[in-house]
């Protein structure tokens, strides 16, 4: 009898999972759309969108919020079915990374109603593979206190200004920059930013540029623009403090806002912050040198946060009443630039209340140059090996010429393996 | 069937159905993954696509070839693992030692030796990230003292004594424990023995005590060795493999090249030869340390 009750046990539980999933599927009544997300600096926001969807249309986003391990998380969940309704990546590279999994937006209404300039980052073959979410920009902060207490009065556009201002604020006693070099996405940002007009004077555009460096006829020693990035790098670690290399994402918002430090490498997602270690302080945005030509020096601008569609999820047309709703109604077309409080891709948008948004929209139309963020067509994967490679010639371990090669031979094999 | 035969065949078979839920657990979840992963390291797949494309020894060809960055991380974890192994078994038998004669409060250090080891390496790693950099310039402005002025995670030479000590710092309570249980095992009667026969403190000790404890040791060093092969979760909060790539160890490189590069069949190519690293380096360290070990 004990024999027999362990036999019927035994089976019982070798066949639960599969009775667990099936009850899974059965469940019906009112939709929940299953959502992965980054950017959790942006949790409060995304919860109070969710509660007013849900108001109104009785519609539930089960979020999850992730950062440092969000591609590994979405990865594991894509690969073994699990795949969400709707998520976030990149853009640029990250259209051919998701190919399999995203529904194409190109016939869909709402997609005429965001900024023809900020679908470019999502367009393959004319197909629009995702919704952008906003529009971000980055380029050198300045705390506004901290430069008219040292008299400086013009803004610096030249890496000779740049220095300039530096040897001031030094011999002033405070220190010109907190790096960031410990973050391995700053230092590309930083670094690309200082030859963001080279692709498309000297290489026939971004989409060429980056085109030939896949295909390997351009490798990065062949460009002689690249000295600017390293001038740069070495005018920020010269002027970064005693120890350069340790200096993170907390260390230069709080840094930055207490006026230890005068300028930080950064972008606007970086206001909120800043803001909350020092709600008083007063921020500006200031171009990146390009070498010293004062006409090119611009800040990087572009949208490149995306949110991406699930094609063969269930509940697909559940989630494109999301994004329709997100574009149309009033609380969506609201939502960025009143409660995140960034630049909004939707045409007529609010502008945000926000020190830094409103600066890049002056600087763009004074005519400032706003580059696109053509880091983000390399392959999936460079920002962080470049950036590494990038952050040992920081610290000393390569000099330029070596910098220059691991850097090719790291791009040359992402590259072949993305094919 | 005799009573006798059937009685065996029955234990057998109560036996089998015992162990059959757990093995079908552990070939579910351990073997048959590893038995894919294997697969996988001869495929070009970066993860995410539905097909993965066989391409017979590439990876390993590449591994073994062309991975400069795979090697250097791989030197570096030998560093580590051999620095974490001496420091950690000699600084916990030491340890272990004054902790089990009979000094003052030894409960309360013991517990205290401990603490660290009950809180997760991630958390440690942010912990000591803060110390070594916002901490350590407060000690600096009160003290004026240069060491703490350096920059221990920024600087090259400096970046492996700091994660050295730290991870060494972590896992110190739990080697202590196995040592100090170790210790307990010895008979007092062969102490007393020796101490009858004139040994002193020094001589007793290498003599009596230390081959003794011999399992103990082999236990130990097994642990802190693979351990240490396998460091990942200290170097991912503590340095992010930074400087550069100077603290990149091959679990952090694996998780790059899979998850951060996107190359899934590359990274399971680079987790398979980890993976016969560790067992032929273990098999060789318990080889050599059990044929160490005496019984009483």
């Amino acid at each position: 009898m004990k024999k027999m009750l362990f036999v019927v046990m035994a089976v019982l539980l070798a066949f639960s999972p599969l009775f667990a999933a099936g009850q899974q599927e059965q469940a019906a009544g009112p939709v929940t759309l299953n959502v992965l997300f980054y950017s959790p600096e942006l949790a409060e926001q995304y919860n109070d969108m969710v509660a007013a969807y849900k108001a109104e249309t009785g519609v539930t986003l089960d979020i999850t919020v992730l950062q440092t391990d969000y591609r590994s998380v979405l990865t594991s969940r894509l690969n073994s079915g699990d795949v969400p309704d709707i998520f976030m990546s990149s853009a640029y590279a990250d259209n051919s990374t998701y190919k399999d999994y995203v529904y194409d937006l190109t016939n869909e209404d709402f997609i005429k109603k965001i900024e023809p300039s900020a679908l470019q980052g999502v367009i393959v073959d004319g197909k629009v593979l995702g919704y952008p979410f906003l529009v971000q920009s980055h380029s050198f902060i300045y705390n506004k206190k901290v430069f008219a207490d040292n008299g400086i009065t013009t803004l610096p556009k030249t890496l000779a200004d740049f220095e300039a201002v530096s040897k001031k604020l030094q011999a002033n006693g405070v220190q010109p920059f907190a790096t960031g070099f410990k973050e391995f996405w700053v230092l590309p940002q930083t670094a690309w930013q200082a030859i963001a007009n080279v692709p498309a004077e000297n290489y026939g555009g971004y989409e060429n540029f980056v085109a030939k460096l896949n295909a390997g006829e351009l490798k990065f020693k062949d460009i002689p623009q690249m000295s600017q990035v390293f001038d740069l790098l070495d005018l920020i670690k010269k002027y970064g403090g005693p120890k350069p290399n340790e200096s993170d994402f907390n260390d230069q918002t709080s840094s930055l806002a207490t006026g230890k430090v005068a300028m930080i490498h950064q972008g606007n997602w970086a206001e909120d912050s800043i803001r909350k270690t020092n709600p008083e302080v007063e921020i500006g945005f200031l171009v990146g040198p390009i070498g010293n030509n004062a006409a090119t020096a611009g800040i990087m601008f572009d949208s490149n946060q995306t949110i991406r569609i699930a094609k063969d999820g269930k509940n697909l047309d559940a989630a494109l009443d999301w994004l329709r709703w997100l574009t149309t109604s009033e609380y969506g077309r609201n939502w960025i630039p009143g409660k995140v409080k960034q630049l909004s891709p939707i045409i007529g948008a609010a502008a945000p209340d926000s020190q830094i948004a409103k600066e890049t929209s002056a600087l763009l139309a004074s005519g400032t140059p706003g580059y696109p963020w053509f880091y983000q067509m390399f392959p999936t994967g460079t920002e962080q090996q470049l950036g590494a490679i990038l952050q040992g010639y920081c610290a000393g371990i390569t000099n330029r010429a070596q910098t220059l090669d691991a850097l090719d031979s790291a791009y040359a094999k992402i590259a072949k393996a993305a094919q | 069937m005799t009573p006798l035969k059937r009685k065996q065949w029955d234990r057998a078979l109560t036996f089998a159905l015992f162990t059959l839920p757990a093995l079908a657990a552990i070939l579910i979840s351990v073997e048959i993954p590893f038995l894919m992963s294997v697969f996988s390291s001869f495929t070009k797949w970066n993860g995410l696509d539905r097909a993965q494309t066989f391409i017979g020894l590439e990876n390993y060809k590449e591994l073994f070839l062309d991975d400069l960055d795979m090697w250097k991380a791989f030197g570096f974890t030998l560093r580590l693992t051999l620095g974490s192994v001496l420091v950690v078994n000699l600084c916990a038998l030491l340890l272990a030692v004054l902790l089990d004669s009979d000094i003052r409060g030894k409960n309360a250090l013991r517990a205290a030796f401990y603490v660290p080891n009950i809180v997760s390496l991630i958390i440690i790693g942010y912990i000591w990230r803060f110390i070594f950099s916002a901490g350590f310039e407060s000690f600096f402005q009160t003290t004026g003292l240069d060491f703490f002025m350096f920059s221990w995670l920024g600087d090259v030479n400096l970046v492996y004594f700091s994660v050295l000590m730290v991870s060494v710092w972590h896992s110190l309570g739990f080697y202590l424990v196995i040592y100090i249980a170790g210790l307990q095992t010895v008979p007092r009667d062969l102490i007393e023995a020796s101490m009858i026969d004139g040994a002193g403190r020094v001589v007793r000790f290498f003599r009596i005590t230390l081959p003794l404890i011999m399992s103990a040791i082999t236990v130990s060093v097994f642990h802190s060795l693979s351990n240490g092969l396998k460091a990942f979760d200290v170097i991912f909060s503590l340095t992010n493999g930074g400087p550069g790539n100077s603290t990149t160890t091959i679990a952090l490189d694996i998780y790059r090249t899979a998850f951060v590069i996107n190359r899934f069949g590359y990274g399971t190519a680079k987790s398979v030869v980890l993976f016969l690293m560790i067992l032929i380096l273990s098999i060789f360290q318990v080889r050599l340390f059990k044929s160490r070990e005496v019984e009483v």
